[in-house]
């Protein structure tokens, strides 16, 4: 086990270097390099050459490599070019939001896809069955930002039912519990269509899991043995179907850092990915080259969590 | 005798069974060409059948709606009257209009011809790219391949929104062939895979060696013998391509990073209509729901292709 876990890190860092690699070398390449924003156009050519030598833009590329690889590594990103705070700063503010977010329509999309997909494959080939596929295949073809402006204007502009963006209502003297509800209001909408996309995909697949699992001789047997039906369903079927679930969560997961950002973009809500188009907007490449990396790293990170953790359920494939 | 006897029996039952041939040719199937096999498994397939006979019609809306209705002036602004400017869909104007009187069926015309332009162009540059890659990765197996998967490792992981994001805010200026190539750049990955994976499977088979011992090169070999054996998934996956590189060029277009003035495309109908949405709200239906039914009929023809394509050697 430890060493399936050893071989896996051993192939994942390579590909963080090539990444990291490929990060530095967007830097240059956007037009006028890493120096082009933040020299001054009154500067004279001594004080440009100057502030070339002081940052170190002369030395040859691998060294510049190594020195931004080295602050990377100890997290020291840089500092952004809009407010001169520190970019880890910036993120760690922004961070909770998006995974306020993200983690809430994760949950909700997890409990829904799986009681729909037992639903759906306990009923395979009723009406029920067929209604709910359509409906997902629905979901699956729908882009998350088109039922975004759908929903912001049929539910909160339309109906005013929800605030249509925002993190809070700029109201004073709202009690704490009334401050958490108008939270949870301006919360909603955007989790909910964010878990529509997952729960499209993931009950699809939770229901074909479902179906495989239950074809299985061992159901056969547990039944024979007189196992009630639900409690059948849930200690037998349920733990074994739900294994390559959790493997697809946990990648889904890894686009935490960047992945919401079109919710983010169209329901306003101040997260990391509201930050990386404000930044983008005002060219701060700092910030977004930081957000950039710590997406590749997350997606990365998680598609290896996602393979240990069906190794340590599924005893199967560690041998392999 | 017996032998010419059992002669004249097969022949006099070969001249009974001419009539009944006759009377009831259904009986004898010719045989059907391949294409016409996997026609006819599509064409079994009702969803896949809807969606095709869609994206005919959205073609015909698209590319010849603006010559046939007269709709073709997507940028002139009807300004004679108030109820000309932002005005709900009706009769006169069947799509509506937006502040500045601009008539919104015509725009969807335009803007689909654009958005449909850039999705199908970027994926037929992005097929080109994969399935180069892929052929040269499956074939040639060793370092080449994995280099080249190594290659697309990278691609993948890379979080593909922010990363447009970035480099259409910084490449693009705006015009469809720019986003074209940005969005055929990250698109070839998934087809690059597939195809090493077929490469890999097809280049075992007799056929291969047969061609090698009459002593094809190795270029004729990947394009002329193994590549058309290899063309089901491509074809599945192309089809799914366009629907997400629509999706693709849409989100770029919304956040203002793709196609941008004059150029129009429905992602950039989205972005105008966002801030009249809560007094016009067909501005942002109209082509959102044009988006979505585009994106569902591409992936109902193409699960239908993948249906009817896998696999296609057995007859029926």
């Amino acid at each position: 086990m430890g060493r399936y876990i050893i071989r896996r890190l051993i192939q994942a860092i390579p590909l963080l270097f090539l990444i990291s690699i490929a990060m530095f070398g967007l830097i240059h390449a956007l037009p006028g390099g890493p120096a082009a924003v933040i020299f001054n156009p009154h500067l004279t050519a001594a004080g440009r050459a100057a502030l070339v030598a002081k940052f170190g833009l002369n030395d040859p590329l691998p060294v510049q490599y190594l020195k931004w690889l080295s602050q990377m590594l100890v997290g020291n990103f840089g500092y952004s070019f809009q407010t001169n705070q520190p970019v880890s700063q910036i993120i760690a503010e922004r961070f909770p939001n998006t995974l306020q977010l993200f983690g809430s329509a994760l949950v909700l999309a997890l409990i829904l896809a799986i009681i729909l997909g037992i639903i759906a494959a306990v009923r395979q080939g009723s009406i029920v069955d067929y209604t709910l596929m359509t409906l997902s295949y629905f979901g699956i073809a729908m882009p998350v930002f088109v039922l975004g402006l759908i929903a912001q204007n049929v539910f909160a502009v339309q109906l005013h039912w929800f605030p249509p963006s925002g993190l809070s209502s700029p109201i004073f003297g709202m009690s704490p519990f009334q401050s958490f509800l108008d939270h949870l209001d301006h919360l909603f909408m955007p989790m909910c269509v964010l878990a529509v996309a997952f729960i499209a995909g993931w009950s699809r697949y939770m229901r074909s899991s479902m179906i495989e699992v239950v074809k299985q001789d061992y159901m056969r047997t547990a039944r024979a043995k007189g196992v009630s039906p639900i409690p059948l369903l849930i200690k037998h079927a349920l733990r074994n179907a739900v294994i390559p679930l959790i493997t697809v969560v946990a990648i889904d997961f890894g686009s935490v850092a960047g992945g919401a950002a079109i919710t983010e973009g169209v329901f306003a809500w101040p997260g990391m990915g509201l930050q990386f188009l404000d930044s983008l907007d005002r060219r701060d490449y700092p910030v977004l080259l930081a957000m950039l990396l710590l997406s590749a790293v997350f997606v990365i990170s998680f598609n290896l969590i996602a393979d240990i953790l069906y190794a340590v359920m599924d005893p199967r494939i560690r041998y392999s | 005798m017996d032998i010419s006897e059992n002669l004249d029996s097969i022949l006099s039952t070969q001249d009974e069974l001419e009539p009944l041939l006759e009377e009831s040719p259904a009986l004898v199937q010719k045989r059907r060409s391949q294409g016409r096999i996997i026609f006819d498994r599509f064409v079994r397939n009702k969803a896949a059948v809807v969606g095709a006979v869609f994206l005919i019609l959205l073609f015909l809306f698209c590319f010849l709606g603006p010559t046939v209705t007269g709709h073709n002036k997507p940028d002139q602004q009807n300004l004679t009257s108030v109820t000309d400017t932002l005005a709900p869909p009706s009769w006169k104007y069947p799509f509506g209009t937006d502040d500045l009187g601009r008539d919104e069926l015509a725009r969807a015309m335009v803007g689909g011809q654009t958005s449909l332009l850039v999705g199908l162009s970027s994926m037929l540059m992005a097929i080109v790219l994969g399935v180069g890659i892929g052929a040269f990765a499956g074939f040639y197996g060793g370092i080449v391949d994995n280099l080249l998967m190594r290659l697309t490792d990278v691609v993948l992981s890379v979080p593909l929104y922010l990363l447009l994001f970035v480099l259409s805010a910084t490449f693009t200026d705006g015009t469809p062939r720019s986003v074209i190539i940005l969005i055929a750049i990250f698109g070839w990955t998934i087809a690059a895979r597939l195809v090493r994976g077929e490469f890999l499977a097809l280049k075992e088979r007799e056929f291969v060696y047969a061609a090698r011992t009459v002593g094809a090169k190795d270029f004729r070999l990947m394009f002329r013998h193994i590549l058309p054996n290899a063309a089901g998934p491509i074809i599945v996956n192309a089809t799914l391509l366009t629907s997400s590189n629509i999706i693709l060029e849409s989100v770029l277009s919304y956040f203002g990073f793709g196609i941008k003035l004059p150029n129009a495309s429905w992602g950039s109908m989205l972005n105008y209509g966002e801030n009249l949405a809560d007094v016009a709200p067909w501005l942002i239906y109209v082509p959102a729901l044009l988006i979505f039914f585009t994106v569902l009929s591409l992936n109902l023809v193409g699960d239908g292709l993948r249906d009817a394509l896998d696999p296609y050697m057995t007859e029926r």
